[in-house]
């Protein structure tokens, strides 16, 4: 019977071993695997023996054999093999041994080993191991070790979940905290110890008590926890992620690693953190590197006076000029140096269909190519009469533009707006008036200079076109700030409903950007009644309504579970336009969450198709749906396409979503782009229009995958006007920023296929103007170039640029293109700059790479491959990485991006090799500025 | 397939267009990148790849990120499935199909292409010989065409209609090993660390991958197996073939001497892009000595072709593109005559030795190949285990076979040890033919 049962066993557990092996296997065996086989069945024997001694020895060997075999990687060991079949029989020698016998634990340990190989009986290695001897974990190997771990995770959940149970029915059971002390003290540590930092991360959060990692955090496996802590984050599901960081965030904090710590506080959103990690900090240095972090990632915790002048982001302009300089892009570009007409085969005749808005286009390029630089060759010249080459509210875009210039100068750039605020021109003073809240974006300054200008022109008195710029340049200022003040100057506009539609929607906008993700329950309040009190009938019709919810999303982007309430709010309202509300508000309160449900709630809505239109009449009416009735007279051109739909259509807000919930982490993202091409395939028209704009969604200003680019270019072509549009604004945000030469050459492609439709030549401008942006030194990424830290303001500024293409026909074609400008909320320098110590730009050498995923690998691998080396400044494009080349100087933050403040290093051992060329040699080589 | 799809994509919109769209001036095709191949189709055809799931240690992290995929793909089944309800494609694709098979017309012809002259015209040569200068309808996947692919055309007009997508080289698909061989690694007399090696190099990184990154290093891209003839290492290789579920393809050096010129190389290159789709796969290149001699100034034709199809197996082992899941088993006896560059380290990382076998192991492949035969009172196989003749694994086999056939001629049953002894000499007779025993003693 026992000769038997293990011998079946040993086919299964042997594995593939083959089939003819069984029976004849005693003679395939070579000697010493007999003599092995003899020996252990003696020992076997010999542990029952009645005498000490014997089994001592006996035991003692059978240790030392299994300890000493050594196999191929896969298989059992040869003792183990031969000891399997007598597993019966050392488990009743074991229970018939006397509690007082000494070699009871030790045989409890060889068990323990042993029915790790047994599958049949359920946690017996766990089993035998309390029993046992307690002693070193390690020395049975790596492969007991996992197993027991895994063992322990179970039990212990299965402990902790029958306390439940027991509690309600009084009855007891074995608690679970005697398991504790075992796995903190033995279990975790093994894994710390040997490299295997993701095991002991896995069994802690096992069984929920992620917190004790930090004690075993060191300053060796640092880095391995807090990457892989940071990776996790991304996929467990919501309250257990923000756990998981901030036992990332007590870890680094332990080892006085702020600026890492920082970044993680950062994504956990939590400004008490963030605030807590800048003051405990002692390093007046480090210090600084963080305000320096903080202002890039667009917050602004209470500090004193240098840290707060730092993370006003006063520098940009200064860092970014330089950049420009070092780089040799300062001399300002012309709209047709982009165009690169002479490259376009056309009929020159067809040149000038529709010159105004060919004028507006090139004042777009112009605006976003010369991004914050400061000069350009068509506004800010001598006697320029680019102004008055547009016509009306292009004027207002073209003043504005001005803003876009002279973006992040406040102080400079303010006396050169400041003789088109006085001018007669109803339009220039409303684009100037924008153009200084524009300036100002992303930046701030003391005085609140946009403040103190614009808040006049919010009264009723002053024209639409005013107000409209007034109040969106304070949204843009302001954007991301939650200032009391603009709350209190917008909310009667929002709250008045003789209001016209188009101010409301801007000041929603505005309301939205200044309270960017602050969940603020009075602006929403406000926002949702003036949904409410409204016509419904009057808000479908106008496709501004978007604004107001797209204001309304805002205000919980990324907050994630804090939506609910105002979801619930929101269900009061009805129609189309509530469909809109509701949809808005819960895509942006999960944008980048990776939140599979919501992904799929989305695919099923953005899944729906239109009943056929025959049909449509009846139901419609029927159910009072007042869509129906609601929009032939207003619009113009596609009268049928409205007649049925009204402008809002959620559809398009749940294909953007899907883009935006998953692009949170680079796995979901690629995912979800797949699922993008499936609604190509099979989704509405109105559908298909939002799939280009999703997709750019998902890779901003990261044109290096192919298949979206491609895919894009596709669709640019398509039959249906709006979704070509689409698609062509889609390519050039994708390529934004980067001078990606496909893509351009694309869009120039383009401009001669569609030379006669003025309205999409207008897009194809614009995308090329977007892939210009900043003569190629900007990124309009939601994410910072690791993909680590969300940026809320680029993510906010994007959702609103999405919406407004959601309906490019009307709102950009149309008179409010100034809208666009909200690009600049997105348009941030993807420089990384060195400083020394006294925060002068020091240049040294660095390796610039794509950045490699490290996480989990063995040994120290490398974070960049294909690197190159330069001097910085230097420009770092999206999945790029860069590390210093030099060991001179010591970074004070282990990501380099942005502006990053660099110690001497004592014990440089380049800088001792060359003690002659002391005096910084590379200081010498840089050019002097001008 | 690909152009067909390209056609639905844009078909439900154009309907609805045409009524408002005041005629437009011309139509404009979707932009084309015709006559080169592209790795990786855009679009829906190409999205069958999944992202790459790192690490590849067993951990959580790894867990969550596969069950992150899955559910995407449970998703994106889902919306698949419930679109395909509410408007079944199936139905409009197969009008499509029986549409465009209409303008195919029958029979068809087949042609190669020559050259692309623009977007809808070619040059193609049919099967009979003349060239022409035709149009290329416009659902043909203009993608997919590349001079030299076989096309089908019209009967009257010749137009392009179609694309014999190019299976791979029928010679390749000769050499996939359908059924397994019966050959285990029980049936292999000794040869242990030989064994353990190989599994080492070649399955464990298809089956285990984790533990090559565990301890952070990037497993053998292939191995080379020598030694004496008959040692067993064809045995070996069939073993492995045996064991795995991988595709295995089998390949002997001298098939890829090919009588054209480029034909060998472009046998190598095919053989590999079989490998490379249908990873993960062991190809076996048993003989490797008839391709991979050392290289020398030659004059012959033959020799440089054959040369040059070493290079080409140079390249597709250790070459730009990186394959992972491709790994190659070599096997010579001639070790010492190959190419130095063929068995650096990169390209074959495992060089493993097939010695004679010892008497240990002798007494063994003795065991294996007479378990199953009627051996006499007498016999006693330790006197030729124990012998100092050279025997290796191949001649205990001929000796074994020759033994039976001795007895079968006595017709006994039963096998005696004095047939043995014959068998032996018989063999070593043999075996030593060529250099008489004792000549240069």
């Amino acid at each position: 019977m026992e000769a038997k049962e293990p011998k079946e066993k040993k086919q299964e557990g042997g594995g593939k071993g083959g089939k003819k092996k069984g029976a004849n296997e005693e003679e395939d065996m070579s000697e010493e695997d007999i003599a092995l086989k003899e020996a252990m069945l003696l020992m076997v024997t010999r542990v029952a023996d009645p005498e000490l001694a014997i089994r001592k020895a006996a035991l003692d060997s059978m240790v030392k054999e299994i300890r000493e075999a050594t196999a191929s990687m896969t298989s059992v060991p040869k003792p183990l093999k031969f000891l399997r079949p007598h597993y019966a029989t050392l488990q009743a020698a074991y229970e018939k041994a006397a509690e007082s016998d000494k070699t009871k634990p030790m045989l409890a340990d060889v068990l323990s080993l042993l029915a790790m190989t047994m599958s049949e009986e359920k946690r017996a290695s766990l089993k035998y191991r309390l029993l046992g001897m307690q002693e070193d974990v390690g020395s049975w190997g790596h492969e007991y070790v996992r197993h027991l771990a895994g063992e322990f995770a179970e039990e212990y959940n299965e402990r902790l979940a029958a306390v439940d149970s027991a509690e309600m029915s009084d009855a007891t059971a074995p608690s679970s905290d005697d398991l504790l002390p075992t796995i903190l003290k033995s279990l975790v540590p093994f894994f710390i110890t040997h490299n295997a930092e993701a095991e002991a991360i896995d069994l802690l959060m096992e069984i929920g008590r992620i917190d004790e990692l930090v004690q075993y955090v060191d300053k060796t496996n640092c880095d391995r926890i807090s990457t892989y802590l940071a990776q996790v984050a991304s996929y467990v599901p919501e309250p257990e992620d923000s756990q998981v960081l901030s036992v990332a965030v007590a870890g680094l904090r332990k080892l006085g690693k702020y600026p890492e710590a920082l970044l993680m506080a950062v994504r956990l959103n939590k400004d008490q953190l963030i605030e807590e990690i800048l003051t405990a900090c002692d390093d007046p240095l480090v210090q600084k590197q963080m305000a320096y972090m903080l202002a890039r990632c667009g917050r602004r915790p209470e500090a004193e006076d240098e840290l707060a002048r730092i993370m006003d982001g006063s520098w940009v302009t200064e860092h970014y000029l330089e950049l420009a300089r070092d780089l040799d892009v300062v001399e300002p570009k012309a709209p047709e140096d982009v165009y690169k007409m002479h490259l376009e085969k056309r009929a020159t005749a067809a040149a000038n269909i529709d010159s105004a808005r060919q004028n507006l286009a090139s004042t777009f390029v112009n605006a976003l190519m010369n991004v914050g630089f400061g000069t350009d060759k068509l506004m800010l010249t001598e006697g320029n009469k680019w102004l008055y080459k547009n016509k009306e509210h292009g004027m207002m875009s073209a003043a504005a533009s001005l803003g876009a210039i002279l973006l992040w100068d406040v102080d400079g750039g303010l006396t050169q707006i400041d003789k088109f605020l006085y001018s007669n021109d109803n339009n220039i003073k409303a684009g100037a008036l924008l153009a200084v809240g524009l300036l100002s974006c992303g930046t701030r300054n003391e005085c609140d200079p946009a403040l103190a200008l614009l808040s006049e022109y919010i009264e009723a008195k002053h024209p639409a076109n005013i107000k409209m710029g007034a109040i969106f340049g304070l949204g843009l200022a302001y954007a991301g700030q939650k200032k009391d003040e603009i709350l209190e100057m917008l909310m009667p506009v929002v709250a008045d409903n003789d209001t016209p539609l188009e101010i409301v929607a801007v000041a929603s906008l505005s309301l939205g950007l200044v309270f960017l993700g602050s969940c603020n329950e009075d602006v929403s309040q406000a926002l949702m009644s003036a949904l409410m009190e409204r016509s419904q009938e009057s808000l479908e019709k106008e496709t501004l309504t978007r604004l107001i919810c797209c204001g309304l999303g805002l205000l919980y982007l990324a907050q994630q579970q804090s939506v609910e309430v105002a979801l619930e709010l929101a269900k009061v309202l009805e129609g189309p336009v509530g469909k809109y509300t509701t949809l808005t508000l819960e895509t942006c309160a999960y944008a980048g969450s990776g939140n599979v449900l919501k992904v799929q709630r989305l695919l099923g809505l953005a899944g729906e198709h239109a009943p056929p239109a025959d049909e449509d009449d009846a139901p419609s009416a029927g159910g009072g749906a007042p869509a129906a009735s609601g929009g032939p007279a207003g619009s113009p051109s596609d009268a049928k396409d409205s007649a049925k739909d009204c402008k809002l259509d959620s559809q398009t807000v749940a294909v953007l979503g899907v883009a935006l919930v998953a692009m949170g982490e680079p796995l979901g993202s690629e995912m979800a782009t797949r699922i993008l091409f499936h609604l190509v395939q099979y989704g509405d028209p109105v559908v298909r229009r939002a799939v280009p704009l999703a997709l750019a969604m998902l890779s901003i200003s990261n044109p290096g995958q192919g298949s979206i680019v491609d895919t894009l270019s596709k669709l640019s072509h398509d039959l249906d006007i709006e979704t070509a549009t689409n698609a062509i604004v889609a390519m050039g945000l994708v390529a934004a920023g980067t001078n990606n030469s496909r893509v351009a050459t694309n869009l120039r492609a383009l401009a001669t296929y569609y030379a006669k439709e003025p309205g999409v030549l207008f897009a194809v401008r614009l995308s090329q103007g977007l892939v210009h942006a900043g003569k190629g030194l900007v990124t309009l990424s939601a994410y910072h170039p690791d993909r680590s830290v969300p940026h809320p303001l680029a993510m906010g500024g994007m959702v609103v640029m999405m919406h407004l293409c959601l309906d490019f026909k009307s709102i950009v074609l149309g008179k409010h293109h100034f809208l666009l400008y909200v690009l600049a909320c997105c348009i941030r320098p993807r420089m990384l700059v060195t400083l020394d110590e006294e925060l002068k730009p020091l240049p040294v050498t660095v390796r610039v790479g794509t950045a490699v995923d490290v996480v989990g690998l063995a040994g120290r691998p490398k974070k960049i491959t294909g690197f190159q080396t330069h001097t910085t400044p230097v420009l770092l494009a999206s999945g790029e990485r860069a590390e210093l080349a030099t060991d001179e100087y010591i970074p004070l933050t282990s990501i380099l991006e942005g502006v990053v403040v660099l110690r001497k290093n004592p014990d440089s051992i380049e800088a001792l090799n060359k003690p002659d060329a002391k005096a910084s040699p590379t200081k010498e080589k840089k050019p002097t500025p001008g | 397939m690909g152009g067909l799809q390209s056609r639905n994509e844009g078909q439900g919109d154009s309907e609805q267009e045409k009524k408002e769209k005041k005629a437009k001036k011309y139509e404009q095709p979707a932009p084309t990148r015709v006559g080169r191949k592209k790795k990786k189709k855009p679009g829906p055809a190409m999205s069958s790849k999944l992202p790459n799931v790192v690490p590849a240690t067993k951990c959580k992290l790894r867990l969550l990120k596969l069950e992150r995929v899955k559910d995407y793909l449970l998703m994106e089944e889902e919306f698949v499935a419930s679109q395909e309800q509410q408007r079944p494609q199936e139905e409009t694709t197969q009008q499509e199909r029986s549409k465009v098979d209409d303008i195919r017309g029958s029979p068809m012809g087949v042609a190669s292409l020559e050259e692309m002259i623009d977007d809808n015209h070619a040059i193609i040569s049919s099967s009979i010989g003349p060239e022409y200068y035709v149009t290329i309808m416009s659902f043909v996947d203009k993608d997919q065409l590349e001079p030299g692919s076989s096309l089908l055309t019209h009967n009257k007009a010749n137009s392009v209609v179609g694309l014999l997508a190019d299976e791979a080289d029928p010679m390749v698909s000769v050499m996939k090993v359908d059924k397994a061989p019966t050959e285990t690694y029980a049936d292999i007399g000794g040869l242990e660390t030989q064994i353990q090696e190989i599994k080492e190099a070649v399955e464990l990184p298809l089956t285990h991958p984790e533990l090559y990154e565990d301890i952070g290093i990037k497993p053998p891209k292939g191995v080379i197996l020598y030694g004496e003839p008959g040692t067993g290492k064809t045995l070996l290789a069939k073993a492995v073939a045996n064991q795995t579920s991988a595709t295995f393809l089998r390949v002997t050096g001298s098939e890829l001497i090919q009588k054209y010129l480029g034909d060998g190389p472009k046998l190598v290159r095919e053989l590999f892009r079989v490998a490379d789709e249908q990873a993960p796969t062991i190809v076996f290149i048993d003989e490797i000595d008839a391709v991979g001699t050392k290289r020398y100034d030659s004059t012959s034709g033959g020799e440089r072709e054959i040369q040059r199809t070493m290079l080409e197996l140079l390249n597709q082992l250790d070459g730009f593109d990186a394959r992972t899941d491709v790994k190659v088993i070599l096997a010579t006896n001639k070790i010492e005559t190959l190419d130095p560059a063929l068995i650096r380290p990169g390209r074959i990382d495992r060089k493993i030795e097939f010695p004679a076998p010892d008497q240990k192991t002798r007494r063994h492949i003795f065991q294996i190949h007479t378990s199953k035969m009627n051996l006499a009172e007498d016999v006693d196989l330790e006197e030729f285990v124990m012998s100092k003749d050279e025997l290796s694994g191949a001649d205990i086999k001929a000796m074994c076979t020759e033994s039976g056939l001795l007895a079968l001629r006595e017709r006994r049953m039963k096998v005696s040890q004095a047939e043995f002894r014959k068998a032996r000499d018989y063999v070593m007779y043999k075996k030593k033919e060529s250099a008489p025993e004792g000549l240069y003693l």
